[in-house]
């Protein structure tokens, strides 16, 4: 595992990260309370509290490039538990924004990210989520067309999936927001 | 008070049946609550997930409609809605500069004075359990109940300020005024695997998988939820569940509202409850019978 290469490269990373967070990445004393309640865990790369110390020591590509970042679900067991009150889930957000406006698309987790970028871009066109349309749009992109599809009949029978969607009248507001902050 | 009503995507879709049963209640409750005009999604945890900003100006265009329209109380039944739109009051309300930020793109004010109720709280503070009770004409007695919680309802409990965030009790106690058992389980407040049911299937499954046999194990009829996704996740998954790790689980998940509703005596066809893909047939049979 390379460790820190630049420390000027150390610094930068580290400042933008905690002005994200606004938290303090020293705060951490590495008890690995996060990383034991961690529902995801087990299909991680790097525990949570290893993406943090990784953070702070500048390892910017592993923590950019790790499947953490996109497998974390947010469930927020970990910042609860914290005994020092860090933002861990609060670190994930930052890294995988980060990751997103650096143009780094990941390797292993592609699904996830995309999931995310399908689901803004409904909302950015509808102003609410059209599900059949969201579905669709992620399968095409993902190209997981047959995934999921056994469920759809009896989802449709239920009346769960709607064959159209609604648009928001405020639109134009819904592309200001998008503009201003994409 | 003026109840404003934040209904969210997944009530409007695949989880319809929470709507038809909350406002079903509500109206033998005798409590009215009206939609916000015109709301936009809350941008759920994709926006949270990549693009902080965003994840607070689309809960806040809600808010800041909800306030320009009077009101002061906000209901939003989806776990993730009320946890996404108590967040962005919460950092509105705490950070000027974001503020100044946000309410600048959505081109409204907001004072941050709003109250969000998630369903638990909307049903405990605003309804009361005295009124709930008092409306339960056809008691559960016998029938054994698992309250799923999940995360977002109680976590960040700095942000949620709602219930013990490791062993909450409020759906508990709902399902008490019922006059049915509460079962007690372990896995009450670990998460289902949310978002990623679509982009993570098999992550998704292990988990919620080990929500439903510990469940089972404990000898529950029936689950109870009050969040759309932890529904999707129990009960759309369920059969897919029974098949990876071949071991039958066949327990029906209700929302919280139906639940209560089948307590009022009302039909279970005006609950939506056959809306579910576990079918809940033999459990209400069992009601019938009770």
């Amino acid at each position: 595992m390379k460790t820190v290469i630049n420390e000027e490269n150390r610094r930068n990373f580290v400042s933008l990260v905690e002005s994200m967070l606004h938290d303090k990445l020293s705060k951490c004393y590495q008890c690995g309370k996060c990383s034991a309640g961690c529902p995801v865990n087990f299909e991680m790369d790097y525990t949570p509290n290893q993406i943090i110390k990784m953070t702070e020591l500048g390892m910017e590509d592993a923590v950019l490039n790790s499947k953490t970042i996109w497998l974390c679900v947010s469930c927020n067991t970990c910042s609860t538990r914290c005994p020092k009150g860090f933002e861990v889930t609060g670190i994930m957000d930052v890294l995988r924004e980060i990751a997103e406006k650096k143009d780094i698309i990941s390797k292993v987790e592609k699904e996830v990210q995309v999931f995310h970028e399908v689901f803004l871009d409904n909302v950015k066109s509808n102003g609410r989520i059209f599900e059949l349309e969201l579905v669709g749009k992620y399968k095409l992109k993902t190209r997981r067309l047959f995934r999921d599809m056994f469920l759809a009949p009896k989802m449709f029978e239920k009346g769960k999936l709607r064959i159209s969607g609604e648009k928001i009248s405020g639109l134009n507001q819904i592309a200001k927001i998008f503009k201003d902050f994409e | 008070m003026k109840l404003a009503y934040y209904p969210g995507c997944s009530l409007k879709g695949t989880s319809f049946e929470y709507e038809v049963s909350l406002l079903k209640i509500l109206e033998a409750l005798n409590i009215e609550i009206k939609e916000i005009p015109d709301w936009n999604c809350c941008g759920a945890s994709a926006a949270h997930s990549i693009n902080h900003d965003l994840s607070i100006a689309l809960p806040a265009r809600n808010l800041a409609i909800a306030e320009k329209e009077g009101y002061e109380s906000v209901l939003a039944p989806c776990a993730a809605c009320s946890n996404r739109l108590k967040t962005a009051h919460y950092e509105l309300e705490t950070d000027d500069i974001l503020k100044k930020k946000i309410t600048g793109s959505i081109e409204m004010p907001y004072s941050a004075g709003m109250e969000i109720n998630n369903m638990l709280e909307f049903l405990i503070k605003i309804a009361g359990k005295d009124k709930i009770k008092s409306m339960v004409k056809r008691p559960l007695t016998g029938l054994k109940v698992a309250a799923y919680y999940g995360c977002l309802l109680v976590r960040p409990p700095k942000i949620m300020q709602f219930d013990d965030p490791e062993n909450p009790v409020s759906m508990d106690e709902l399902v008490g005024l019922t006059g049915a058992e509460s079962v007690n389980y372990s896995y009450k407040t670990e998460c289902c695997g949310a978002i990623n049911s679509l982009s993570k299937p098999d992550v998704v499954m292990a988990l919620t998988g080990n929500v439903l046999y510990d469940i089972k194990k404990h000898g529950a009829d029936i689950v109870v939820v009050a969040c759309p996704l932890c529904h999707s996740n129990l009960d759309v998954r369920q059969r897919e569940i029974e098949r990876k790790y071949e071991e039958k689980i066949g327990l029906p998940v209700l929302f919280i509202t139906e639940l209560l509703g089948l307590s009022f005596g009302i039909d279970p066809k005006d609950l939506a409850i056959e809306g579910h893909m576990v079918t809940a047939d033999r459990v209400l049979e069992k009601i019938k019978e009770l």
